[in-house]
């Protein structure tokens, strides 16, 4: 506080474009509004953490015996893992229609959210247009993916076709945004280029929109990918979509075999890798190109 | 020499009380050679962009080759643009895209939707390019990336997209402005060779005075969204300047006298 004080004095001292500072204490920062609600908002989530855990029902659970419960479910999981009801085979072919699902509707999305997404861009589309596609994906949004899956299984009955159809809707909703924010990011010059030389709308599209945005895209599709196979093995269980999803709800609702969830669990874990190895080098290329 | 252009009595309002442009009254010939020089914020942009109606003028009218701009229903200005050529300060060019492939797209505004939604382009518009690329000394560089050029050669590139259109007319907004010197003389001394041999007619807008005076066949001076000096470089004077620039650029503008002596 000290130095402030000497600082403000010396500065009004020799700059004669600073007039005396009239509060004694200079302050760092001005009390605005956001910084009010922040400031507010972390304060009430403290005190609705401490307020949680003191009202908890902990009943009589006794937290040594189910903490060791626990880790030992954990132990025999991953560390015993066997297969039983299906062949090492069977599980890779399994772990393949599950990385199908994953694929199919992400490039199912892909395809139907470029377009959505070109009409949701607000530079190349009315403002109305892009108001009210982005108002409707972003319903769509709200509502998780596997409550589109249910919804659509009252007309396709549960199973893939539901599965296909909940998961694209819900992968366009998310590729929109994607899209369409990558495209209103783009620089304005390229366009207004084009728009003077007589060139039309699609063929600006396509020679200078989706060009200079190729990378954000594919970038954007293949989280797309990594969380569409996510839902993909929850589909397998909660949808009967197949896929090595189904396994596992066999394998812990069925079978009540802990040692095959391991299994298929590892299965999951390295392509969960593998993808994400091959997205991490897409990336790089990219960028080495981009 | 016809009269390729004539802006008449053009005034832009954006929003409720700013002026852009007010009253704006010349006529350009074929093949002229014509700068318009003014401070900042004058209206210059908006007058080159209210030319092929990026920006559309509230009054007045644009006869460009006989045809009034301002009328012109969707379609028809689409086919006047593709006579209009146009340089930005800031060039414009798909970074992503290789140098030939952005000359190329100055033939898009000729070509049918969906040959140009897939980049088709036919051998004779592949060797026009090269032609045009060559004559402005980008041979060397055609399949490099637009954005591992430096500004000189990306405003040729700008340029060579721009005379793919085959244009009657350049509309140059600033071509110089983000260019050092030496690039900068290269990109006038190509816009004055095309307007000489090409018999192209050329609009620029400039904040280089004596770059202005050099190359201009004629000069429009804007203040404020007027017209406040139209007419030859030689007859520029010390009191034009202060005109068009206000009486605060007096001592940042060199002696006029020396640059017509030199």
């Amino acid at each position: 506080m000290e130095a402030n004080e000497q600082m403000t004095n010396v500065s009004s001292a020799t700059d004669p474009f600073l007039k005396p500072y009239p509060d004694k204490r200079l302050k760092s920062r001005a009390w605005n509004k956001s910084l009010v609600v922040m400031r507010t908002t972390l304060l009430l989530l403290t005190v609705l953490t401490v307020y949680a855990f003191v009202s908890f029902d902990y009943k009589e659970v006794d937290f040594k015996e189910a903490a060791l419960g626990t880790l030992t479910n954990i132990k025999v999981m991953f560390l015993e893992p066997h297969l039983k009801h299906f062949t090492f085979l069977q599980a890779v072919h399994q772990v393949f229609v599950t990385l199908g699902l994953a694929f199919l509707t992400t490039l199912f999305g892909g395809l139907i959210a470029v377009l959505l997404g070109l009409l949701a861009a607000e530079n190349l589309s009315s403002r109305r247009v892009s108001l009210l596609i982005k108002g409707l994906v972003s319903f769509i949004r709200a509502v998780p993916t596997v409550l589109w899956v249910l919804i659509f299984a009252v007309a396709a009955g549960l199973g893939s076709v539901a599965a296909v159809i909940g998961m694209t809707f819900h992968s366009v909703s998310y590729l929109v945004k994607a899209y369409s924010e990558s495209f209103e990011e783009l620089d304005r010059g390229a366009i207004e280029a084009l728009q003077a030389s007589g060139a039309n709308w699609w063929q600006i599209v396509f020679q200078a929109v989706i060009p200079s945005s190729l990378t954000y895209m594919i970038s954007w599709t293949f989280l797309r990918f990594e969380i569409n196979f996510a839902v993909a093995v929850a589909m397998g269980a909660a949808a009967g979509a197949g896929g090595i999803g189904f396994d596992m709800f066999m394998a812990s609702n069925f079978y009540l075999d802990i040692r095959e969830i391991g299994a298929i669990t590892y299965f999951i874990l390295i392509l969960a890798i593998l993808l994400e190895v091959f997205g991490a080098g897409l990336k790089k290329k990219l960028k080495v190109n981009g | 020499m016809a009269a390729l252009l004539e802006v008449n009595h053009v005034s832009k309002q954006f929003g409720k009380d700013t002026k852009a442009l007010k009253d704006v009254h010349f006529s350009v010939a074929e093949g002229e050679f014509v700068s318009i020089i003014g401070p900042s914020g004058a209206g210059k942009s908006t007058l080159l962009r209210c030319i092929n109606r990026m920006v559309d003028a509230t009054s007045g009218e644009i006869i460009f080759d006989n045809r009034n701009v301002l009328d012109l229903k969707k379609k028809e200005l689409k086919t006047i643009r593709t006579k209009i050529g146009m340089v930005f300060q800031h060039y414009n060019l798909v970074n992503r895209l290789s140098v030939i492939e952005n000359a190329l797209h100055g033939k898009l505004g000729n070509k049918s939707a969906l040959a140009g939604v897939l980049g088709l382009y036919s051998i004779d518009e592949k060797e026009e390019a090269m032609k045009i690329l060559n004559a402005l000394g980008l041979a060397d560089l055609i399949y490099k990336r637009a954005d591992q050029l430096s500004g000189g050669q990306k405003q040729r590139v700008g340029i060579a997209r721009a005379l793919l259109q085959n244009p009657r007319m350049l509309l140059c907004d600033e071509p110089i402005a983000s260019l050092d010197p030496g690039s900068a003389k290269v990109i006038m001394d190509h816009l004055k060779n095309i307007s000489t041999n090409w018999g192209i007619t050329i609009l620029v807008n400039l904040h280089q005075v004596d770059v202005a005076l050099k190359y201009s066949d004629r000069i429009i001076g804007i203040n404020n969204g007027q017209v406040v000096y139209n007419g030859s470089p030689k007859n520029l004077t010390k009191d034009d300047i202060q005109l068009i620039y206000g009486s605060e650029a007096e001592d940042l503008i060199f002696d006029v006298g020396g640059i017509h002596a030199s």
